[in-house]
């Protein structure tokens, strides 16, 4: 997600599929005193700079853990040389180019920037470009979608889905159900869409195919309805990378058990990079130790 | 002594056998029993519990049937630096936010033990930071105060020309000492303040008229009194900010040096690690040593203050 207008003034092209270079370069070269190039994740957790962060070293071919023939969980690959120039090139492109105390930002604060202008980019999940579309936001109008930014693999992003569930010893699950089929169908988009402050762009975003042939959804989010299925369909949840890894399907995490914790303690590392506490190689090491000690 | 000596007369005398009955020890602390019952079984047998588990190699995730491993887990404990790192944290967070906030309570009872126009309003606001829970006070910390964007301190400092600093993320470890210190103060405050209130004025008077200056009266004679109440605050404190939690949740989410052993234990138990064997070990290490800290810490803090007395 970018400022069309900013890249404008600044006589910049995005391309249509972007690389890490090309999305860096632009980030600084439009970075200023007032307006940071791009908005990153850095707070530490394995769901929040974990995952924009596994992204890029996805793209870059590294991977958490190499994986045995069985598609177990094999030896952490944090030592590798690929993780530490995805690593370096993240927290470089956040040191130059990235918004305010980046250690701390996550979604929420990212969009709270970009929708300030504070930002002029912005790497994050596609459910954002309906917030930065709505009818309720400064920015409204002003904004450009690329795919993913790539490096080795073809495409990148990701795949998230928030679930609702009945528990067993609900005392009516038929209600529950009846309630979670229509919270999730194309009765509650078609009614939320007049309702929701935001307007028809900001209901939820790419939970069914249906929503995308509404007349009124399509004149809303005409900037950016393509782009988001687009995105989905390009998400490579079954091979994110260019080695064998364990937890597939999976893009922006590793569907181990073990992710949770490593994920978590990992990130708090990254994080001190990003703060500026720590080094690039001090993290890696400390991962490295955490991610060996998860499979010991 | 004085009750003992009391107690003879009373239980002489043949007429008063019948009573010894309900006199015998047991019975008088019958009463107390199922107070006793209740603590073992909700403290002692859940820390036997943990020592148990702490000699196998219990994993949930993914499920690993239990074995015994005897002491491997502490044998591993010392290689481990994340728990070395944890544990000098929560020395340093502790140490540190104990000895500040027992200075400031110190100086703001001082200045409270004095007679002036809104005294009690003044020593209500004073209070208030303690009655806060722990998780909205690192919330609003984090947010209103010590905030990078938004935060009222960076506000302060650009209106002086100071450029904004990222507190949280720059200073994770003095960023929770300070609101510890914030929270802790005014409990401090309010022992040492009692302390103060307990000296008597007779004395404070007599060494007036001695002709010794303010700072000697503190020092000479205040300062002795106040031992035992700076001894009260001192343990009392340590051993709630030892298990300093919420904070370090809530405003870092841990990192090398906010995570301290509490949120390191949590970690690497039901907070995603789910090794419980291991973190069973890293917690029976922490209660055992806290004990001999606080012991030992308690008699060093004593001795010093009673020199001082003597000097």
């Amino acid at each position: 997600m970018y400022r069309q207008d900013v890249l404008d003034e600044a006589g910049i092209e995005m391309p249509a599929n972007p690389t890490w270079d090309e999305v860096a370069e632009i980030a600084r070269t439009v970075d200023s005193d007032d307006m940071a190039g791009i908005c990153l994740r850095g707070k530490p957790g394995w769901g929040d700079l974990g995952a924009s962060f596994t992204t890029v070293l996805n793209t870059f071919g590294a991977t958490w853990w190499s994986a045995n023939d069985d598609g177990t969980i094999g030896e952490a690959q944090i030592d590798q040389p690929e993780f530490k120039t995805a690593l370096e090139f993240y927290t470089g492109l956040l040191a130059d180019a990235g918004e305010d105390d980046a250690a701390n930002a996550s979604f929420n604060e990212c969009l709270a920037q970009y929708r300030d202008g504070k930002v002029a980019m912005w790497y994050d999940a596609t459910v954002a470009a309906g917030l930065l579309e709505a009818d309720d936001s400064p920015v409204q109008g002003m904004n450009g979608y690329a795919m993913a930014p790539v490096v080795e693999t073809e495409s990148s992003g990701w795949l998230w889905s928030w679930a609702l569930a009945i528990p067993q010893n609900s005392p009516d699950p038929d209600t529950a159900w009846e309630f979670i089929s229509w919270a999730t169908g194309p009765e509650y988009i078609a009614a939320a869409g007049d309702l929701i402050s935001g307007g028809w762009a900001a209901i939820p975003p790419g939970t069914r195919l249906s929503t995308y042939e509404l007349p009124e959804y399509q004149e809303a989010a005409a900037a950016f309805a393509d782009q988001t299925l687009a995105a989905m369909d390009a998400a490579p949840i079954d091979s994110p990378g260019t080695t064998p890894r364990p937890g597939l399907p999976g893009v922006q995490y590793v569907g181990v058990p073990e992710f949770q914790d490593v994920g978590n303690r990992c990130t708090e590392e990254f994080s001190g990079v990003i703060a500026g506490r720590t080094n690039v190689d001090d993290a890696l090491s400390a991962c490295q130790d955490i991610a060996s000690q998860a499979v010991s | 002594m004085t009750i003992e000596a009391a107690a003879v007369p009373v239980g002489g005398g043949a007429a008063a056998r019948p009573r010894d009955e309900f006199r015998r020890p047991w019975r008088l602390r019958l009463p107390l029993l199922p107070a006793l019952v209740f603590t073992i079984l909700v403290t002692q047998v859940p820390f036997v519990m943990s020592i148990w588990y702490s000699l196998t190699n219990w994993k949930i995730v993914p499920p690993t049937p239990r074995k015994f491993v005897g002491l491997d887990n502490y044998g591993k404990l010392l290689d481990d630096r994340f728990f070395r790192d944890a544990a000098w944290v929560s020395v340093t967070m502790t140490v540190s936010a104990v000895l500040l906030s027992l200075v400031l309570g110190t100086l703001l009872a001082l200045l409270l033990d004095r007679q002036f126009f809104g005294q009690g309003f003044v020593r209500t606001l004073l209070i208030t930071p303690f009655l806060i829970m722990p998780v909205v006070a690192g919330l609003i910390w984090k947010n209103q105060m010590l905030n990078g964007l938004y935060g009222v301190l960076n506000w302060v400092l650009e209106r002086v020309g100071i450029d904004s600093i990222e507190f949280v993320s720059r200073y994770p470890r003095g960023s929770i000492i300070a609101v510890l210190v914030w929270q802790w103060t005014p409990f401090m405050m309010l022992i040492v303040l009692a302390g103060l209130q307990s000296q008597s004025s007779e004395v404070l008077e007599a060494s007036k008229v001695d002709g010794a200056s303010a700072f000697g009266t503190f020092r000479q004679l205040t300062l002795p009194h106040l031992r035992s109440y700076l001894e009260l605050g001192a343990l009392l404190g340590t051993v709630y900010l030892i298990q300093v939690f919420d904070h370090v949740a809530v405003m870092t989410g841990g990192g090398r040096e906010s995570t301290n052993l509490p949120y390191f234990v949590y970690q690497r138990s039901i907070g995603g690690g789910w090794v419980f064997g291991r973190a069973s070990a890293y917690s029976i290490v922490v209660v055992v040593t806290s004990i001999i800290v606080a012991t030992v810490a308690l008699r060093v803090l004593s001795r010093l203050l009673k020199g001082e007395e003597i000097a």
